[in-house]
């Protein structure tokens, strides 16, 4: 058979689809491959410049790495039980129930978006720490700093996105099931235990990963309130800053990019194995007062707890010393140390990078995806969302030994605002990749094809029949962008330099030099902004619902 | 101006998605591509448009060959199932869009506009967006979007397959009014039969990726060529040969392998009659007719009989064929 008849695609089409296509890709190559290749390799050289596994035996055979690792997993290992048990009772409230005061649960569940990571940790260590109000009031003398401050600190941290997956789960069931279960005469708890349950079973393997995966890879509370207790992420800090021991910081990187891979691969295989119906119809809270009751309060006083802690750093931020004298005043934010507030600007540039280049190439890669055939479509997607299991201080690692080096290009990116932008965009790729995606496919085809057939070209289109439908994506992938560049800390830590520093690191550099009521200032600063934020994409997402009400009502 | 498509193809992988397909459209007709789903009705539409690639053969338009020109520049109406309006724009601006497009002066796209919102009554509504229009509505301003570029060809991707039977039965008659008075040469797909013979000047009967007829409406109801199109349009029974000549019916000389007489419900009378060869084993209440299933000969038969005819299961009847129905098909 003869090779398919095409018409040829017209210049401008062709152009379009080229450079929507290979920019994005040589972006992903350039600043994400081509790192994560260098990882590899320096994890494999040796002192002497040759090649070889000794840098793994070596790591392996030192004892106290085993300690680290053990640490590393009994502390997520922990965090996740309780996030999914947590997670589990929080989203059946949110979903099943008529439990009162849904706003405090509601509101708690947002918070740990708007702060860089060490926010918890800041806030517990304002509480429990060896200064902390609770033990100067009560003179217990909690110890709070070690495991105990870091499961509670991550359990705050990663429980949102455990009660927002188990949430989505339990909202897919489907209420003609319980319907036919109670016909048949089966009780509350038969329901529960033989539809509801068996329904969020890959819900919660997944928040359990997802749960594992975060904790096990953040830095940002381990480095506050981990104390003595070594978990990996901190490990590799102290390899590669401390000891400037980039081989070995690569080998302990290729350790945490294992259990990361695994739980992104094994999360994506049951994912696969849901099948949610399209029909479902979705099932009614009622009233149980007794179950209610106790899920209720156990929702309400989770929320009070993540809330209070948060609130003790806005608090401790207008304290004059804590918890010595508690009078209030805005010297905190008179901050001096630390370049000042020169950070939160580059934070804020930086993130407003990040969104513009994010949001451009993540548009330009989707709309490019779908003109490929099956087979390249998925290589492009698997490649799109690979960054995921890649944890951020794996990639800010990777960063460093990639572009830390002669002062031309790729290397001049180094220390500059720029490569800070570019490693938040690809520490999440992956999310921002599937959100277009899903918001690619509710245009419909024939939309384009109309415009196509009736003389546009490929701007038209996307003009005419892409944008309408896209552009509430494009709002929220761009702020989704500009939100996690303010508050991440993982993948920047290692690209800071004495000039250029971004304002999560000021925060974490202020608490160990022992100014922890202006990092406190310093946090809620960063949190004021991405408030900001939030308010101002909240109102641009309800001005477009709107202007389509105001056309509807002319 | 005429389009030409000669051997066609159209491979999906290793499936072939159509083999063989040699089509004419010309002047004002009203062609109409018919079948089950899966047949490759759609996909032949597609390649027209210029929307999908093709394996071999040509496709001409007016001695042109289309395979070197993109959907863009085809200057094709098309319309689809689902509308697909711009729900961004109102219902003139969706109407001038092609225009828009081709850059024609707005005093004239308004003119025009008005012109067609005239034609399919839709005048009221000039400023309404998409979703405050029925479905009936949106497919009527599809259709003038699609006439307002006085489109070569008019293509229609099952235009009434999403609106209730009332609004199609309506729809189905504006469309070919408006169709008649510009005189548009239009191609439609459907899969629903009636739609079908009701609406085209030749209808092109397709089946797994092959045209097994080409024909007026009355061609392929009265003169089905094969098993699939008497089966397809409207209902058949098919008797073999020996069944055959019970009732007097034998093959042609030069019908080759047409080996099946294909006869309709309302081709066989029937007598009640004792000595009957049929048995009735039930009837199904029509409305218009009562559709009697008979055992004949070890064999079922369904014929129609009239609501005057008051038949039981289990009565006899003797079978008549109404002077010149049946058709040989192949197998």
């Amino acid at each position: 058979m003869s090779a398919a008849v095409r018409p040829r695609l017209s210049g401008q089409a062709r152009l379009l689809f080229w450079t929507s296509m290979l920019v994005p890709l040589a972006g992903l190559a350039l600043f994400f491959l081509y790192p994560m290749a260098i990882v590899v390799r320096r994890s494999v050289t040796l002192g002497d410049g040759s090649l070889g596994l000794d840098n793994y035996i070596r790591i392996l055979g030192q004892s106290h790495i085993w300690g680290v690792l053990g640490n590393s997993l009994v502390m997520s290992g922990l965090t996740t039980l309780i996030c999914i048990t947590l997670g589990f009772a929080i989203a059946y409230a949110l979903q099943r129930t008529r439990m009162p005061l849904r706003w405090l649960v509601s509101l708690a569940l947002v918070l740990p978006l708007l702060a860089p990571s060490l926010v918890q940790a800041l806030g517990l260590i304002f509480l429990f720490g060896r200064n902390g109000l609770i033990n100067q009031w009560t003179g217990w003398g909690i110890q709070i700093y070690g495991l105990p401050g870091l499961v509670i600190s991550n359990t705050m941290y990663a429980l949102p996105q455990a009660v927002m997956i188990i949430g989505a789960a339990l909202r897919h069931s489907d209420t003609r099931q319980y319907d036919a279960a109670r016909v048949l005469g089966a009780s509350p708890w038969r329901r529960f235990v033989d539809i509801t349950l068996p329904g969020a079973r890959f819900g919660l393997l997944s928040a359990g990963f997802v749960s594992f995966t975060i904790t096990i890879t953040d830095f940002g509370n381990a480095a506050v309130v981990g104390g003595n207790y070594r978990v990996l992420a901190t490990e590799i800090y102290a390899q590669v800053v401390g000891q400037m021991n980039f081989n070995m910081g690569a080998v302990i990187g290729i350790m945490l990019l294992i259990p990361t891979l695994l739980a992104v691969y094994l999360e994506k295989l049951a994912s696969r194995r849901e099948g949610a119906s399209e029909s479902a119809i979705p099932v009614q809270p009622d009233r149980a007062w007794k179950r209610d009751l106790v899920l209720g309060t156990l929702s309400q006083a989770t929320a009070l707890v993540v809330i209070a802690v948060v609130a003790t750093v806005v608090f401790a931020s207008f304290v004059r010393l804590w918890p010595y004298r508690l009078e209030m005043t805005f010297q905190n934010y008179n901050i001096t140390q630390e370049n000042g507030y020169k950070p939160l600007w580059t934070s804020l540039y930086a993130s407003t990078l990040t969104a513009v280049i994010g949001t451009t190439l993540l548009f330009a890669l989707t709309v490019a995806q779908r003109q490929l055939g099956r087979g390249m479509a998925k290589a492009v997607y698997l490649l799109a969302i690979v960054p995921v299991g890649v944890p951020g201080l794996v990639l800010g690692l990777s960063y460093v030994l990639a572009f830390n080096t002669r002062a031309i290009f790729p290397g001049m990116l180094y220390g500059t605002a720029l490569l800070i932008a570019l490693c938040n965009f690809y520490h999440y790729h992956s999310q921002g990749f599937l959100t277009m995606v899903t918001g690619i496919r509710t245009v419909p085809p024939a939309l384009e094809e109309t415009v196509t057939c009736m003389g546009g070209g490929p701007l038209r289109g996307l003009r005419d029949a892409v944008l309408p439908v896209m552009s509430p994506v494009l709002v929220t992938v761009f702020f989704f962008l500009f939100m996690r560049g303010m508050v991440t800390l993982s993948a920047v830590i290692f690209l800071i330099s004495p000039t250029v520093s971004v304002g999560a690191v000021s925060v974490l550099r202020l608490d160990q030099a022992g100014y922890s009521t202006q990092a406190a200032a310093f946090s809620v600063c960063i949190m004021l902004v991405v408030l900001a934020a939030l308010g101002l994409m909240r109102a641009i997402l309800w001005l477009m619902s709107r202007r389509r009400e105001v056309a509807a009502a002319a | 101006m005429q389009l030409k498509i000669r051997n066609l193809s159209k491979l999906y992988g290793q499936f072939q998605a159509l083999a063989g397909i040699d089509l004419d459209v010309g002047g004002e007709e009203f062609v109409c591509l018919l079948g089950p789903s899966g047949c490759g009705k759609t996909t032949l539409l597609r390649i027209i448009a210029g929307l999908e690639p093709f394996n071999g053969g040509t496709l001409e338009l007016g001695g042109r060959d289309l395979a070197a020109v993109d959907a863009q520049h085809r200057g094709f109406g098309i319309v689809f199932q689902s509308y697909s309006l711009f729900p961004h724009m109102t219902v003139a601006e969706n109407i001038g869009y092609g225009l828009k497009v081709r850059k024609v002066a707005p005093a004239e796209i308004a003119a025009k506009v008005a012109q067609l919102m005239d034609m399919v009554h839709l005048t009221p509504f000039a400023e309404r967006h998409p979703w405050q229009l029925s479905g009936g509505q949106q497919q009527r301003v599809a259709i003038a979007r699609a006439l307002a570029v006085e489109p070569s060809l008019l293509l229609l991707d099952e235009p009434l397959s999403a609106l209730d039977a009332r609004v199609r039965a309506e729809l189905r008659g504006e469309i070919r009014e408006v169709q008649r008075r510009l005189g548009i040469p239009t191609i439609m797909v459907t899969h629903d039969q009636e739609e079908a013979l009701t609406m085209a000047d030749k209808v092109v009967c397709m089946n797994a990726g092959t045209i097994e007829q080409i024909g007026s409406p009355e061609d392929v109801y009265a003169r089905p060529r094969t098993r699939f199109v008497a089966d397809f349009v409207g209902t058949s029974n098919f008797l073999g040969p020996e069944a055959a000549a019970r009732l007097g019916q034998v093959p042609g000389a030069g019908q080759g392998d047409a080996r099946l007489l294909a006869l309709r419900p309302e081709d066989v009378l029937l007598t009640p009659d004792p000595a009957g060869e049929g048995v009735v084993a039930g009837v199904t209440f029509l409305g218009n007719v009562n559709r009697v299933a008979l055992d004949w000969h070890g064999a079922p038969l369904l014929v129609d009989a009239g609501r005057g005819q008051a038949l039981r299961p289990g009565d006899r009847v003797a079978l008549a064929l109404v002077p010149g129905s049946g058709t040989w098909v192949s197998a």
